[in-house]
């Protein structure tokens, strides 16, 4: 793909401010998705699990009051208008016999320290624009047990990008010691792509902090700075299909049109969606390594009719980035159940090697249960072998044979003649519709997975498929069964 | 110097020379922080502090201008360290803010005067241009707090080479001359902030950005 194609797939702030955040997110829509509290209740109402309130604190007056006996051990301390993540507290634990609780950095914070903080928020520090704000107390997500081996302390978190009801796009944030335990990619979380259809993370990033642009990214293939790190391509991610369609639901709730939802796994709930997002950053293109332009293009205009409806469409549209990943990974290519194959003609119509008249395009079976490839009669005397069939079909063999000792038998009796034609290799004996017959073998020249090569054909009578890939192609291939012909 | 009729009017009819150059200057000020934002991508402190300084630096010259600048952030940085170990206040943390910079100003200035580093004298200079750049400091401030001290300071960097280049601009003579006397330009700066406004392409910014996306795919291509 060109450059400036590729230029043309990736969405910029511009773009994404003028076409999307602007009119598509209308102020109300924002007002939800800046307000945490008002997102707990939107989101209450159609049962998605959102981190359970313990305490809100509106004023001074109940802070003065507020109970630090009964805070349990471990909590999180939000403003309920913050952004990007400033102002939250994680306290993971409480120290034995004190007011005073313990950080994930390994900081304490005393009760006074708390009131502090607290402070801090309801004189909108952390809020937009400095407004006043409320400081909300609430339940401190437990990792879910698979993911808490790829982080450092804190909540890893999913974020989707939605867009008319279809998820569009998902990475997944890792904390790191150097984050501190938080997701916030600006202080060294990393960053993890997840095809949407099959929720399998692919490429992973992490910002560069040398670096004196603010948003610069390195590849990864593991996680950091953990005590035994771990890969981090191909993970599948826990509750994948739960995930999307929370993503969709949440965005019908909110109706933002343009919407970043933020889940995290909880080791008991599952998935709880830590907050909404009216304008959700374009990192996410660096993680999936793909521009959400087109794909935000190719969504537009759909009328989706139901949640499943949303997430098929997305799955459909988007799948794929794990096939070039795992390529990345392993060198091996990905051939799907039905592949497009490009067959070449015995001779070509045309001088130049690479016209589409010297070769035909055809959906192609992979069946790992035959040996060797087939391909019908039809279309293998279309493209040139057709001097050969008729000769072959012009010798007076038996139909079929009782057994195949039998049909070997006549193949050493009657070997010069049956080969007899330079196209045809030697004969094979299949079972084609019950029957044990004799076949000839023929080379065809091919394209697949867009590598080229000759590939032995048994041509038959069987017209269900065109063209059957066996075993033999096969070697060095990973074959994806999520696709087939529907 | 020869005017055009309507800017010999303008000037006959209330308005000094002087400051007709400066409200110029600032329409094209602003017009340079809106390129800036959205074909670059460099952010400012909004688009008043960017005005603010270059117009100060009209009357402080571009070094001496920048030399102040350069105290007062640094002040700014040094109160921050100290009372980052202090609970406290928002306000009254922003007021010790003020009094250490302009304490280290009265320090600057007298330090300059006394071993003659070869800067005019604090006298000559306009004491409001002084201020307008100490203003900064709030900005600075309010910024560090927020977003950190990575981005406040890339922040920073833009302000300081938009307002250098406002300043470079607005105190060349030809241009300001040309301003001045082409006042229809001033209707032609909101079409051309029209055209910005519409703009929604990629910033230079986003590509530097989104760069491994665009080159990866050519190299799997190859």
């Amino acid at each position: 793909m060109s450059k400036s194609r590729k230029i043309k797939e990736i969405l910029g702030l511009n773009r994404r401010n003028q076409e999307y955040v602007r009119p598509l997110n209308p102020p109300s829509a924002k007002r939800i998705a800046d307000n945490k509290i008002l997102t707990k209740k939107i989101l209450a109402r159609e049962r998605i699990k959102t981190p359970e309130v313990y305490k809100l604190v509106k004023t001074k007056k109940q802070l003065q009051f507020l109970d630090f006996e009964s805070l349990p051990n471990s909590f999180v301390i939000k403003p309920n208008q913050g952004t990007g993540g400033n102002g939250i507290v994680v306290l993971y634990g409480k120290k034995k016999g004190q007011t005073a609780w313990i950080r994930p950095s390994g900081e304490i914070m005393t009760a006074r320290d708390i009131t502090l903080h607290i402070e801090n928020i309801l004189d909108g520090r952390y809020s937009m624009g400095s407004r006043k704000d409320i400081a909300i107390i609430e339940e401190r997500v437990k990792t879910d047990p698979f993911l808490k081996q790829y982080s450092y302390k804190g909540v890893p978190d999913i974020r989707i990008i939605g867009y008319n009801q279809v998820p569009i796009m998902a990475m997944m944030r890792l904390p790191t010691k150097k984050s501190n335990g938080t997701a916030n990619l600006h202080s060294g979380a990393i960053c993890t792509g997840i095809d949407i259809s099959s929720g399998i993370t692919t490429y992973s990033m992490h910002m560069q902090d040398r670096s004196i642009m603010s948003d610069s990214y390195e590849m990864i293939d593991s996680t950091l700075d953990l005590k035994e790190n771990k890969k981090l391509g191909g993970i599948q991610v826990p509750y994948w299909d739960e995930i999307l369609e929370i993503a969709v639901k949440c965005q019908r709730a909110s109706k933002l049109g343009y919407i970043g939802v933020d889940i995290a796994l909880d080791a008991e709930k599952g998935p709880v969606v830590f907050e909404l997002n009216a304008r959700p950053g374009l990192g996410i293109q660096v993680a999936n390594q793909a521009g959400l332009r087109w794909r935000l293009e190719k969504v537009k205009g759909i009328e989706i009719k139901s949640i499943n409806h949303g997430i098929r469409v997305a799955k459909n549209l988007f799948g794929g980035e794990v096939e070039e990943s795992i390529e990345a990974i392993s060198g091996r290519k990905v051939v799907n159940i039905n592949e497009k194959v490009l067959l070449y003609y015995k001779t070509p119509v045309s001088k130049k090697k690479n016209d589409p008249q010297n070769r035909e395009a055809i959906r192609v079976f992979v069946d790992t249960g035959l040996i060797t490839s087939r391909i019908n009669k039809t279309l293998a005397s279309r493209i040139g072998f057709f001097e050969a069939i008729e000769y072959f079909y012009s010798l007076s063999i038996p139909k079929k044979f009782e057994s195949f000792k039998e049909g070997q038998e006549y193949i050493d009796s009657n070997q010069s003649t049956i080969i007899g034609h330079p196209d045809i290799l030697r004969v094979a004996k299949i079972v084609e519709e019950g029957a044990i017959k004799i076949r000839p073998v023929i080379h065809v020249h091919t394209k697949i997975a867009s590598e080229e090569k000759d590939i032995e054909m048994v041509i038959t009578e069987d017209t269900t498929y065109n063209v059957v890939i066996g075993r033999n192609e096969l070697k060095g291939y990973l074959i994806d069964t999520s696709k087939t012909f529907t | 110097m020869d005017y055009t009729p309507f800017t010999k009017w303008v000037l006959d009819n209330g308005i000094a020379e002087r400051t007709l150059e400066l409200l110029v200057g600032i329409a094209i000020i602003a017009t340079i922080v809106s390129l800036a934002r959205y074909l670059v991508g460099s952010k400012s402190f909004g688009i008043y502090v960017p005005i603010i300084l270059a117009v100060a630096y009209t009357y402080t010259g571009l070094r001496y201008g920048l030399i102040i600048t350069a105290v007062v952030i640094a002040s700014s940085l040094l109160s921050f360290l100290i009372l980052s170990r202090i609970r406290m206040h928002y306000i009254s943390r922003m007021a010790i803010n003020y009094c250490l910079t302009i304490m280290s100003l009265i320090v600057f200035f007298v330090v300059v005067k006394k071993y003659n580093l070869g800067l005019p004298n604090m006298s000559l200079i306009q004491p409001l241009a002084i201020i307008s750049i100490i203003a900064l400091s709030d900005f600075f401030a309010k910024q560090q707090i927020k977003k950190g001290f990575k981005t406040t300071m890339l922040v920073l960097g833009s302000t300081i080479i938009i307002a250098s280049l406002g300043w470079f601009l607005i105190t060349r003579e030809a241009v300001s001359a040309f301003m001045v006397n082409n006042l229809w330009l001033i209707p032609a700066l909101i079409v051309v902030n029209i055209l910005i406004g519409q703009f929604s392409g990629l910033r230079f910014k986003d590509l530097l950005r989104f760069r491994t996306i665009i080159q990866e795919k050519e190299n799997v291509k190859k």
